[in-house]
């Protein structure tokens, strides 16, 4: 069985789940992890079971997951007291990154252990990725000031995405732009990224990172189906 | 420069300050409280630099050499709580949130980077490390299943439940009046641990050195014996030189300069490790014991880099 773990307001998720339905696919929400079934032991997670769409599920049964979520949001919890929900969304979050980090299966992205799919990282912390890869990237400033309104980020106009799905890549760009977006989800451990770069050429600038793409595209979601299934290979990262 | 960020008054905040006072290490406090006086301008390019203000007094990021950060959530603080439009609040977010990026970043010697520290916030995933290090833990069930939490308990005898997240708990004793409760667990993920029997022991490795307290209470979770009439007494002790080499591995995996390993002898001599805390409240131990740990947290931040 695929999972495709994500908020119940994600509409792409939906999609994946409905597309990929030939392969078992179902979904967890945090609706989920409010129902009785769970088990997860940390020192034999193979004998553990999860909830998928309200059922049971031996772990051992799940081939793939694919993470759409970067934590568990408290005003979700619809279940929950409003008082408990922000303590309740961080056992749920702890909770889900321990029994993600315990999959043997694929999953994508697997977890670290400030964010549930990947390192989440600040658009500095990519930017000096980015630069240790010699991917030309603008300065980023900071001002915090009491009073002052934060300047909104501004999208710039011509950005070009490449989307790295494992060892497969999509966006019309220049192949060696395709090969850093690959660099950098080899430098953030990640198999699934969406970078935007400043135009399509060589030596474009590093804009954006996305570590939830939108997989409602056909392409796209084949190649993950593709990932999740093991179908084609993941990036060389680190044991 | 050493930079000291937290809650002023705190006191293994306070024990190190007075302890670089001690050794007159050039220091800048960043009270959290004076939030609303704090301004930072940062700059990566790629080079990370910047200024930070608090009132009067301001240094350049650069001239920082070591850190030693403690900060309590901002939207917590009485003071983010403020006023009306909430822009203090957002204040306090957005300035802690750009430190946090700082410390990520800084060639500085952090004590402690927050992306090491993020193993303490889910207890079973750093369990899973801790055993890779061949340090044993308690066995352990996270479950939503009532029927699961029973078979667990009488398989055990005895269990303790505790939070799956780092958000402090009293560590608690399952017992008969849970019995009638445990139906609740289906609404969250709930840990349970077979409880072990015996003696605490706590060390705290600070850079290379390291300071081990002995812990003696009747109590479930030690560090709440006088809140719930227990005893408590913490002694200066010794661990095998085996058992404080894997914990030593184990925090320098986790990328930490300075942790506080909770560990527990049983009745048999076996060893069990609960937890690798990140940002120990050593003070707890210090004042019982006399143990230097504040000295040697000093020493750490004046070596720097």
């Amino acid at each position: 069985m695929l999972v495709v773990l994500a908020s119940c307001h994600d509409r792409s998720a939906r999609y994946l789940v409905e597309r990929w339905a030939a392969f078992g696919a179902g979904m967890i929400t945090c609706e989920d992890l409010s129902v009785a079934g769970w088990r997860f032991w940390p020192s034999s997670p193979d004998a553990s079971t999860a909830v998928v769409d309200g059922r049971v599920v031996p772990c051992k049964d799940i081939v793939g997951v694919l993470t759409r979520l970067p934590c568990i949001f408290p005003w979700e919890l619809v279940r929950i007291r409003p008082e408990d929900r922000l303590y309740a969304a961080a056992e749920m979050g702890a909770f889900l990154t321990a029994w993600l980090s315990s999959l043997s299966c694929r999953v994508l992205n697997r977890p670290s252990a400030a964010c549930l799919s990947g390192p989440n990282w600040r658009p500095e912390q990519w930017a000096r990725a980015a630069s240790s890869l010699d991917i030309p990237v603008k300065t980023i400033e900071r001002s915090v000031h009491h009073g002052a309104t934060p300047e909104p980020g501004v999208s710039e106009p011509g950005s070009v995405a490449v989307t790295v799905v494992g060892h497969q890549w999509f966006g019309q760009v220049d192949p060696s732009l395709a090969v850093q977006a690959r660099s950098l989800a080899v430098a953030a451990q990640v198999d699934l990224l969406e970078v935007r770069f400043s135009g399509c050429d060589a030596g474009s600038r590093l804009q954006s990172i996305n570590l939830w793409p939108d997989l409602a595209r056909a392409d796209l979601a084949d190649a993950a189906l593709q990932y999740l299934r093991g179908e084609s290979p993941p990036l060389p990262h680190r044991p | 420069m050493i930079l000291l960020w937290g809650m002023s008054g705190e006191t293994p905040l306070a024990l190190v300050h007075r302890a670089l006072e001690r050794h007159r290490a050039p220091v800048f406090v960043l009270d959290q409280h004076c939030f609303l006086e704090t301004e930072l301008e940062l700059t990566l390019s790629p080079q990370v630099q910047g200024t930070l203000r608090s009132g009067a007094d301001w240094i350049e990021l650069g001239e920082i050499t070591s850190a030693y950060v403690r900060p309590y959530d901002s939207r917590l603080l009485p003071e983010a709580n403020a006023g009306p439009d909430g822009s203090a609040c957002s204040h306090a977010t957005r300035l802690e949130d750009a430190l946090l990026c700082w410390t990520e970043l800084t060639s500085a010697l952090v004590v402690n980077r927050p992306s090491a520290m993020a193993s303490n916030s889910s207890k079973p995933y750093q369990s899973v490390l801790i055993r890779s290090f061949g340090l044993d833990i308690p066995e352990t069930l996270v479950t939503t299943d009532p029927n699961a939490a029973l078979e667990f308990w009488e398989k055990h005898g005895s269990v303790v439940y505790k939070s799956v997240s780092g958000v402090r708990s009293i560590v608690s004793r399952l017992n008969s009046e849970h019995r009638s409760r445990l139906q609740n667990i289906a609404n969250c993920p709930t840990q349970f641990q077979q409880y072990i029997a015996g003696l605490d022991y706590r060390l705290h490795i600070v850079g290379d050195e390291y300071f081990v307290s002995e812990i003696f209470s009747d109590a479930d979770d030690y560090r709440y014996a006088s809140r719930k009439g227990g005893s408590l007494e913490i002694r200066p002790a010794s661990l095998p030189q085996d058992l404080v080499d894997r914990c030593r591995a184990l925090v320098a995996f986790l990328g930490l300069h300075f942790a506080g390993v909770d560990l527990r002898r049983n009745q048999e001599g076996k060893w069990y490790c609960f937890e690798v805390n990140p940002s120990p409240g050593f003070s707890f131990y210090e004042l019982a014991t006399s143990q230097p740990i504040s000295d040697a947290v000093a020493r750490l931040l004046i070596n720097g880099h």
